[in-house]
């Protein structure tokens, strides 16, 4: 029997707090939902509902609610996440847009990137922001991943790995490495919208990776030297991505 | 390991074999680029071997940097016995920024070394790991850009690709190595190697990664430096239009690249945003400058081009100065690009045969060349193309202007001299002053003088002590290259006393204006070449590195700490800056060693007639006396014997025990040689 003070330790380190759980969801979607529809009806934007499988949202609400058992201390630093099928999901307070007319392409978003969100490992495969260069013609291409508002990712994963990132409050839609497989499907989900997709594998760690705002500083927009990759912030959330956007 | 990928390729043409060995062998010690390749040289580069035999070494190397986030990371440095240097061909080194460098890391190799001879034309595939020697048959003879495209074909876009022209096929000591749009291997004649051994290309394509040791340092080390290149803007300047967003840097970044800047047809054209061209900033790898301008235009060829090709054909400005820089002047250096060849001695080949033609030395009929129509189209058009064919002149000029000009004797000759200020047996490298040292129209500084006798290419490539010189111009709102050089002392006194120790250092001329001050000259040489055989080993830019200049503060004092703390972020390794320049002192001598073993003595550390006959802008001049006392003092200081080879003693102390038996046993240095 584990003891609950361990508990609630071996819990924040496997969800690092992005936590989705049971009795929250109804305050939480209700809230949701009214921003939301505020938004909606000033913007006139149409959306859709994401498709959230009952299969994903029930294993991660059980694997929650299984852990939350004995501690009612970590409940109140939890936040819901996830809506049950039917539901809408938090939007993205944040993203990284690129203004193609500064870039240099030097790619010193890639380098940064890779360097910070990879323990020190640099590579221009392990950058979440993918810069395509057409080098003799020089049309460079930041790709940067647009949280979407309809994840397709997050809808993709078989075992519901990829989440919103609540604790760095940024609501980016990220990937628990804890939780991946490896089973590429975020990768397959987004490429049929975006070209390139937007979460690579990691093949080392055989997990996959994904731009999760840096906690709310994104770095690549920090080490930008042209000012080209400029970093947008909402406190109502950020409508970009799918379905709003999609590309080939 | 952090920071080495941990392998070098060695490549056998001949036998068509691969063999890797592990960096460790050579690094720390050696730290990598530069003066890992140089090691390598010393060990496996006979003395007696010509540049285009087979035994010849083409190190293709890169250093601890490479493949981070390190600022201006993307380079690494090519290291060989060079076709160019003349008239006899001796080691030298190349350095090519672009994006090769860290595909080459994260395909798992510090370094390539090229050496036989393929049968037929080849070229190398190297994919994260995996090597493969290919068919290049249906390669050869095309000209860079269509080869890269080709082999983007097979390999994929994001393969990089380093590849020669048709100057590097017919084995031209001009042909360059070229990767991408236009970047470029140039000094040396490397390209020429390369197609000596019948190689077209090295294509490689990297998914791994490079572990940086540090993460968090180098991030600070690498925010740091990205705010000390960047400035604010220049309200008003119209070379600076306001465009929100966009950050300006010390270098590049007016609005649109840096280079090309010069006022014309074709700035105006871009400038006007409905004629459907228009200048892009374009970068290395991980630089936060980017320096090289890509201009794209409806009638003119496109792509990237740096300091070197954009200005390669000043003439056409001279012979159209109502057109100023113009589609033609753009269009010539992306010529020499195609056909792969060094543009920095067309820069020589130019003015060269303006004044041969001037001069009535040589003539329309005896080149083949429209001699009468430099400056125009045609005859850049034919130069280049009959230069990489090898037709009639060409076959002449592709032997590199000095050699050329040597062989045709007489006033030809004479009239390159003022182009190739180093005398003796390793020259070969046009003058690279701009214009300080430069005559008539420069200035006369004694420490430039002897860097120049002393390097074994051309010496103010690096920028770094010249830096200083143009930044103080720039503060003081000057032409960078005829500022009157007085002017200048007062502001880089206390940058001089940063980087060489003392106020004194910046006191070029005596008292009395009217002579050289030489006793600075040779600390100030001497710490100059352990700081540009550092910047080439942990391979950071030569226009940015040492940082001995900063525009942006009041004193202008600069940090030369940069590139060792880069170093240390990267690889674990302690590196304080006092060390690095103690690595730097072992790799000079190092280099120095392999020189004398090619035969290079205080004899060749001269400079020709004409710089002590000619008197500067201001009056002044060399004296060769000066000049010869200034070299003992500097070999002194490293340990060399008065012939400017190492000493038995100095060698050992270095731990180079193994190079100092070397010397000895061809009976360069005797075991009672005095100091």
């Amino acid at each position: 029997m584990i003891r609950v003070d361990r508990i609630e330790e071996v819990f924040y380190e496997k969800f690092k707090g992005l936590i989705l759980t049971q009795k929250g969801i109804l305050d939480m979607a209700n809230e949701k939902d009214r921003s939301l529809d505020r938004r909606d009806s000033q913007e006139q934007v149409v959306r859709k509902t994401p498709c959230i499988s009952r299969r994903q949202f029930l294993k991660a609400g059980v694997a929650g609610f299984a852990f939350l058992a004995g501690s009612s201390g970590v409940r109140d630093m939890l936040e819901i996440v996830a809506f049950a099928e039917g539901e809408q999901l938090a939007l993205a307070k944040g993203v990284v847009l690129v203004d193609k007319k500064l870039c240099s392409g030097c790619r010193t978003c890639e380098a940064v990137c890779s360097t910070y969100n990879s323990s020190g490992r640099s590579s221009s495969a392990l950058a979440r922001v993918i810069l395509e260069k057409d080098y003799l013609k020089g049309d460079y291409e930041a790709n940067t991943c647009f949280q979407c508002v309809e994840p397709l990712c997050l809808q993709a994963c078989p075992v519901g790995a990829i989440k919103i990132d609540k604790k760095s409050g940024t609501n980016a839609r990220i990937v628990d490495e804890e939780e991946c497989i490896g089973a590429k499907d975020c990768i397959g989900a987004c490429g049929s919208v975006f070209t390139p997709p937007r979460p690579r594998f990691d093949v080392e760690r055989g997990v996959a990776i994904k731009c999760h705002l840096c906690f709310g500083d994104p770095q690549c927009v920090k080490f930008c030297p042209y000012g080209a990759l400029q970093f947008k912030w909402s406190d109502d959330g950020v409508k970009t991505g799918y379905p709003i956007i999609k590309e080939g | 390991m952090n920071g080495w990928a941990g392998k070098i390729l060695r490549v056998d043409l001949t036998e068509r074999k691969f063999e890797n060995i592990p960096t460790s062998d050579y690094v720390p010690t050696y730290i990598g680029g530069r003066g890992v390749a140089s090691r390598i040289y010393w060990e496996e580069v006979p003395p007696d071997a010509g540049a285009f035999d087979p035994d010849n070494r083409l190190i293709f190397a890169t250093g601890p940097l490479q493949g981070t986030m390190a600022p201006t990371s993307g380079r690494f440095m090519v290291v060989g016995k060079a076709a160019q240097t003349a008239p006899v061909e001796a080691y030298c080194r190349s350095g090519c920024g672009g994006h090769w460098a860290p595909e080459l890391k994260w395909a798992g190799f510090d370094a390539v070394v090229v050496y036989g001879q393929a049968s037929k034309p080849v070229y190398i595939w190297i994919q994260d790991g995996k090597t493969e020697i290919r068919d290049a048959s249906k390669l050869w003879g095309l000209d860079p850009f269509t080869t890269q495209e080709m082999l983007w074909k097979v390999h994929g876009k994001e393969a990089r690709v380093m590849t020669i022209g048709k100057a590097g096929e017919t084995k031209s000591r001009l042909g360059i190595i070229i990767t991408d749009s236009g970047d470029a291997s140039g000094q040396g004649g490397y390209g020429g190697v390369m197609g000596s051994k019948n190689l077209k290309a090295i294509v490689v394509r990297g998914t791994g990664s490079i572990r940086v040791a540090r993460p968090k340092e180098l991030m600070e080390v690498a925010g740091h430096i990205r705010s000390l290149f960047s400035r604010p803007s220049k309200p008003g300047s119209p070379l600076e239009p306001n465009e929100p967003g966009f950050k300006y840097n010390i270098w590049g970044g007016q609005g649109r690249g840096q280079l090309t800047g010069a006022p014309g047809e074709l700035w105006n054209l871009c400038s006007d945003p409905n004629s459907g061209y228009e200048r892009l900033p374009d970068a290395c790898y991980a630089c936060p400058i980017g320096c090289r301008t890509r201009v794209r235009g409806p009638d003119i060829t496109s792509g990237v081009a740096q300091c070197t090709q954009s200005n390669m054909y000043l003439e056409s400005i001279m012979k159209d100065p109502e057109k100023g820089y113009s589609k033609l002047t753009w269009e010539a250096g992306r010529m020499a690009d195609y056909y792969g060849i060094n543009a920095y001695d067309i820069h020589a080949i130019n003015p060269w045969l303006t004044a041969c033609y001037d001069e009535g030395a040589l003539s329309n009929k005896d080149t083949g060349l429209p001699l009468d129509k430099i400056g125009e189209r045609e005859f850049i058009s034919e130069l280049l193309r009959k230069i990489a064919y090898r037709e009639g002149f060409g076959d002449l000029l592709a032997e590199g202007c000095q050699r050329a000009a040597t062989k045709l004797g007489g006033k030809p000759e004479k009239l390159m001299w003022a182009l190739y200020p180093r005398g003796g047996k390793f020259g070969g490298y046009r003058e690279h002053w701009l214009y300080y040292g430069g005559f008539p129209d420069g200035y006369a500084i004694s420490p430039l003088a002897l860097m120049w006798v002393l390097d074994n290419r051309d010496a103010m490539v690096s920028h770094n002590f010249m830096s200083q010189l143009w930044g103080a111009a720039t503060s003081l709102g000057y032409p960078p290259n005829f500022a009157e050089a007085e002017k200048l002392i007062p502001v880089i006194k206390p940058t001089m006393k940063y980087a060489y120790g003392s106020e004194k250092a910046a006191e070029f001329f005596t008292p009395d204006g009217k002579g050289l001050k030489w006793d600075w000259a040779p600390r100030v040489a001497k710490r100059f070449f352990e700081r540009t055989i550092l910047k080439d080993s942990y391979i950071v830019c030569d226009v940015a590195f040492p940082f001995l200049y900063n525009p942006n503060s009041g004193d202008h004092v600069g940090d030369s700490s940069l590139e060792s703390k880069l170093f240390t972020a990267v690889t674990g390794v302690e590196m304080s800056e006092e060390k690095s320049y103690e690595a730097g002192d072992m790799l000079c001598t190092l280099e120095r060693a392999i020189q004398a073993r090619e035969g290079r003595t205080s004899d060749d550390d001269v400079l020709r007639d004409i710089c002590f006959t000619n008197k500067d802008a201001a009056g002044r001049q060399y004296h060769r006396d000066d000049l010869e006392r200034a070299k003992a003092e500097y070999y002194k200081l490293r340990g060399w014997d008065q012939t400017g080879t190492p000493t038995l003693s100095r060698l050992k102390e270095l731990k180079l025990s193994d190079v100092a038996e070397g010397l000895q046993r061809k009976g360069i240095v005797t075991p009672d040689q005095r100091t």
